[in-house]
């Protein structure tokens, strides 16, 4: 311990022994700072103030000085506390560093281009709950009559979700120029992901494919949340459930494919549970509020119109997402 | 954020009645409960989610961990007691397909409302 | 080497004895007060461990001497389980800790140097010592 230190310590708490005023308990917070920074610890602090004691009020009964001994002893566990507590502030923060550097590298990998087809204007929206996202969109095409979209959401969320997540990723690009439908592309990343991922892991995927030439959109889900078509002559919404199990579950499993016209006007939203399970204090968002919010910007853009869904259920749950939110609009103009 | 699991076994069929509600916070507890019966050959699995208010998909990512294990040895698993919006949730998942599902008894409904 | 002496560790009665022992050689040493608590208290979390989780074991204190350097060497060591994960039990929050600032990383920050000796089913052997500045 530097000499110094305790000299001005002894300084300090005479002048507060003499006046007692607040100005000198002033000094004294200053001063405390001033021993942080120098990293003394509480039981050193006891320490010089049983030695500064010493000299300002010499003659205090033995039984005095042994009680600062015994203080001393109470507070290296503090001292060890503090320690600790610095040492795993430093460490959160190394990972924060770590978690915006591998959310960086996520967000590389999730880069997706919509691609553009005539006739079909397109929109999305994925938001991660936390850092890191275990939902996925993707989509591919030719730029001329067709095009792909993947909606993908990895169970739970956080850093084991988007691992698994790049994992899709790969499956995805596999099967980008083959010329598998809906059905038989699910078939491939379920294959992919039964034998990488360990038993309570699962995935749940939606794959999509529009055809300009036919304005048919066709489907399969692998125990995904079904879309939704909006027929706009009708002015109502038709879910396209498709039977399939989640993604990594058994390697046999099998996808039913449907596919419905699209006419002008109609749109298919695509989402994961983040948007149909989205909790308020109050309770679950009811089904009816999301078709609500949908309706209300169904002459918008696609863009626009997945933007707005995000930002009202945003909004009604506090902005604080509970899980990944990710929505697709697929609309036929 | 609290879990109950009572166990036990009538004529070779493992009981499990699950009480609570299944979710992050709660799975890895589900995940040791269920853990304390190691997997027979051939074993009978009755899981009752009657009063599971809540899970989400870490919940049922439990249950496939579970199905998994449980049909490698030629076994089977039967969930018992769903809610319509649990039930919904195996139907969309495709679970109901590989797993034997079955309904809550007594259709109540208010607390099981399934709102999507 | 210097003056070696120790104390077996069955109860946590035993605890106290080799604080004690521990507590007499720092003072011998020249330790001041606030070294002297923090030695004690290395003991303390070394014997515990012990205590808990090997059943019994023993504590050596020893004197150090070496060139003009003085210092004391706390050995506990025991023939229990011994860690599966050192690495782990070294780490800040781990679950013997939990905020509490104990723990084997505690007992590393009130001594200077420290080392683990540890085989699975044979035992564990943890010297910790601290120089006299």
């Amino acid at each position: 311990m530097p000499q110094q230190t305790e000299t001005e310590y002894k300084e300090i708490l005479r002048q507060y022994l003499e006046n007692q005023s607040e100005q000198n308990l002033y000094m004294g917070e200053a001063f405390s700072r001033k021993l942080i920074e120098k990293d003394i610890s509480p039981e050193e602090v006891i320490s010089i103030h049983k030695s500064a004691l010493k000299d300002v009020l010499p003659g205090l009964p033995s039984k005095v000085w042994h009680s600062f001994d015994f203080l001393i002893e109470m507070m290296i566990r503090y001292g060890l506390a503090l320690k600790e507590h610095q040492s795993l502030v430093k460490r959160q923060e190394e990972m924060q560093l770590e978690m915006e550097v591998a959310s960086k590298v996520q967000e590389t990998l999730l880069k997706t281009k919509i691609p553009v087809v005539e006739g079909m204007d397109l929109g999305y929206v994925t938001v991660p709950s936390r850092t890191m996202s275990g939902d996925y969109i993707y989509f591919v095409g030719n730029d001329m009559d067709e095009a792909g979209v993947a909606v993908a959401d990895v169970m739970g969320k956080g850093i084991p979700a988007a691992l698994c997540m790049s994992m899709v990723k790969f499956g995805m690009d596999s099967v980008q120029h083959s010329s598998e439908g809906p059905s038989g592309v699910l078939s491939v990343i379920n294959r992919i992901v039964e034998k990488s991922v360990n038993d309570s892991m699962f995935v749940t995927m939606m794959y999509g494919r529009y055809d300009a030439k036919s304005s048919t959109f066709s489907y399969a889900s692998a125990g995904h949340e079904p879309a939704l078509h909006y027929v706009a002559s009708e002015n109502r919404f038709v879910e396209l459930d498709a039977k399939g199990l989640l993604l990594g579950v058994s390697p046999d499993a099998r996808y039913e494919e449907g596919s419905v016209a699209l006419e002008r006007g109609d749109f298919i939203a695509i989402m994961t549970d983040g948007v149909t399970e989205a909790r308020t204090p109050e309770g679950f968002v009811e089904k009816d509020t999301i078709l609500e919010i949908i309706s209300s910007v169904k002459d918008r853009p696609a863009q626009e119109m997945a933007e707005h869904v995000f930002a009202e259920l945003d909004r009604m749950q506090g902005f604080r997402l509970q899980d990944d939110f990710s929505l697709v609009i697929l609309k036929k103009e | 954020m609290n879990l109950q699991v009572d166990l036990n076994r009538e004529d070779s069929v493992q009981h499990f009645k699950v009480i609570g509600e299944i979710d992050a916070f709660t799975a890895p507890a589900l995940r040791e409960k269920l853990a304390e019966h190691p997997v027979e050959k051939g074993m009978k699995a009755e899981i009752d989610l009657s009063d599971v208010e809540y899970m989400d998909s870490t919940g049922l990512g439990v249950f496939v961990g579970y199905f998994k294990q449980v049909k490698e040895t030629g076994g089977q698993v039967k969930i018992t007691g769903l809610s319509p919006r649990l039930k919904r949730l195996f139907d969309i998942t495709g679970l109901n397909e590989v797993m034997d599902i079955e309904e809550h008894k007594d259709d109540k409904g208010g607390l099981n409302d399934a709102t999507v | 080497m210097g003056y070696r002496s120790s104390v077996d560790i069955h109860t946590e009665w035993d605890i106290v004895a080799a604080r004690q022992l521990g507590r007499n050689e720092a003072k011998k040493v020249g330790f001041g007060t606030v070294d002297q608590a923090r030695i004690t208290t290395a003991i303390s979390e070394l014997a515990r461990n012990i205590y808990l989780y090997a059943g019994a074991g023993k504590i050596e204190i020893e004197r150090l001497n070496e060139n003009d350097l003085f210092g004391i060497a706390i050995i506990a060591s025991d023939e229990g389980p011994g860690i599966p994960d050192v690495r782990k039990v070294m780490e800040d929050g781990y679950s013997t800790s939990g905020g509490l600032g104990a723990g084997m990383p505690g007992v590393k920050r009130l001594m200077d140097d420290f080392r683990v000796d540890t085989e699975k089913g044979k035992g564990t052997k943890i010297t910790a010592v601290k120089w006299l500045r």
